[in-house]
C-alpha cells in the first residue's frame, strides 16, 4: 500500500466501506506514514466536526404533538 | 358531518404500539432529513408529517424488524422530489461537472493540521454550508454524514448505484470543506494563503 492508493480510499477508510483486509493494510501504511496520518486525522475530524453541528435539532414537541392527533386522533 | 371515534380494535392498538416503536422513533432523523432538504422549517414539518401519515397507512408493507430508518427516509425523499422540490427555495442551476473539489489540508496542513479553525466555526454557519450544496450532493451527505447510513443504504433510498453515492460524497464533502474554511478565513480564524 502507498501514499497514493491510501489516499484514493479516504473517505471509504474513514466510512468503515472497505474490506477488512483492505482496512487493516490503509491501518498499516498510516501507522508508518505520518503525512498520510495526519491528512486522514484531518478528514476524520471534518467528518465528526460536520456530524456534530448538524444532530442538534430534533423535531418540535408541537409537530410531535400534531403527528400523533393525525395519526391516533390525540 | 363528523365521523363518530370509535373504539380502538386490538389490531389498531398493536399497529400503533408497533408503529411507536419501530417508525415514531425515528422522528428527529426525518426532521433533520426534511429541514436540510426543504431549506425551511414550515415544509420540513408538513414533509415529515405526510411521510409518517403515508407510512402508516402503508404499514403493512413494511416488515418488521428490517430496516424501518432506510423505510421512511425513502419515502419521505420522494414525498419531496414529488411534492415539494417545486416550491424550495433552493435553486438547482449548478452544473455539478463544473465544480471543482479543492483539498484544504493542503493549505492547511503546516498551520493547522489537525483542523482547529472549524470548532470555531457556529452551527448556523455549516448548515448555511450544506444548505447552499446542489440538491444531488446535499442529500447524500446528510444520509451519509449526519444521519451515519452506509453507502449501499444511501444508494437504495437515492436510487442511483453506489459509486454515485461514493464520487458525490467526496465532491460535497471537499466544497463543504473549501467553503467553511474560506468562510474561517473570512473571520480571521486562520490565516488564509495569500491568492
Amino acid at each position: 500500500m502507498n501514499c497514493r492508493e491510501a489516499a484514493d480510499h479516504l473517505y471509504e477508510y474513514l466510512d468503515r466501506e472497505l474490506t477488512p483486509d483492505v482496512q487493516a493494510q490503509i491501518k498499516e501504511h498510516l501507522a508508518h506514514c505520518p503525512p498520510c496520518g495526519q491528512h486522514f486525522d484531518f478528514e476524520q475530524s471534518f467528518l465528526k466536526f460536520l456530524e456534530a453541528r448538524c444532530r442538534a435539532k430534533g423535531a418540535s414537541p408541537d409537530l410531535r404533538r400534531r403527528i400523533l392527533r393525525e395519526l391516533f386522533g390525540e | 358531518m363528523a365521523t363518530p371515534a370509535r373504539t380502538p380494535t386490538p389490531v389498531d392498538q398493536a399497529k400503533r404500539e408497533a408503529f411507536e416503536r419501530e417508525a415514531l422513533v425515528h422522528l428527529d432523523a426525518l426532521h433533520r432529513v426534511a429541514l436540510r432538504l426543504s431549506g425551511n422549517a414550515s415544509d420540513a414539518d408538513d414533509l415529515v408529517q405526510e411521510t409518517l401519515l403515508k407510512a402508516y397507512r402503508a404499514w403493512d408493507q413494511y416488515q418488521p424488524g428490517t430496516n424501518a430508518k432506510g423505510w421512511l427516509l425513502t419515502i419521505l425523499r420522494n414525498a419531496f422530489i414529488n411534492e415539494y422540490r417545486r416550491r424550495s427555495r433552493h435553486p438547482e442551476t449548478v452544473d455539478l461537472d463544473s465544480i471543482e473539489p479543492f483539498a484544504v489540508f493542503e493549505d492547511v496542513q503546516d498551520k493547522d493540521p489537525q483542523g482547529a479553525f472549524f470548532d470555531r466555526i457556529v452551527d448556523d454557519e455549516v448548515l448555511r454550508a450544506i444548505d447552499a450544496l446542489p440538491l444531488a450532493f446535499r442529500e447524500t451527505v446528510v444520509l451519509s454524514d449526519v444521519e451515519g447510513l452506509p453507502y449501499q443504504e444511501v444508494a437504495k433510498i437515492l436510487d442511483v448505484p453506489v459509486g454515485t453515492v461514493k464520487s458525490r460524497l467526496f465532491r460535497a464533502r471537499q466544497m463543504l470543506q473549501a467553503k467553511l474554511y474560506q468562510y474561517a478565513v473570512s473571520m480571521g480564524y486562520i490565516k488564509g494563503n495569500a491568492p
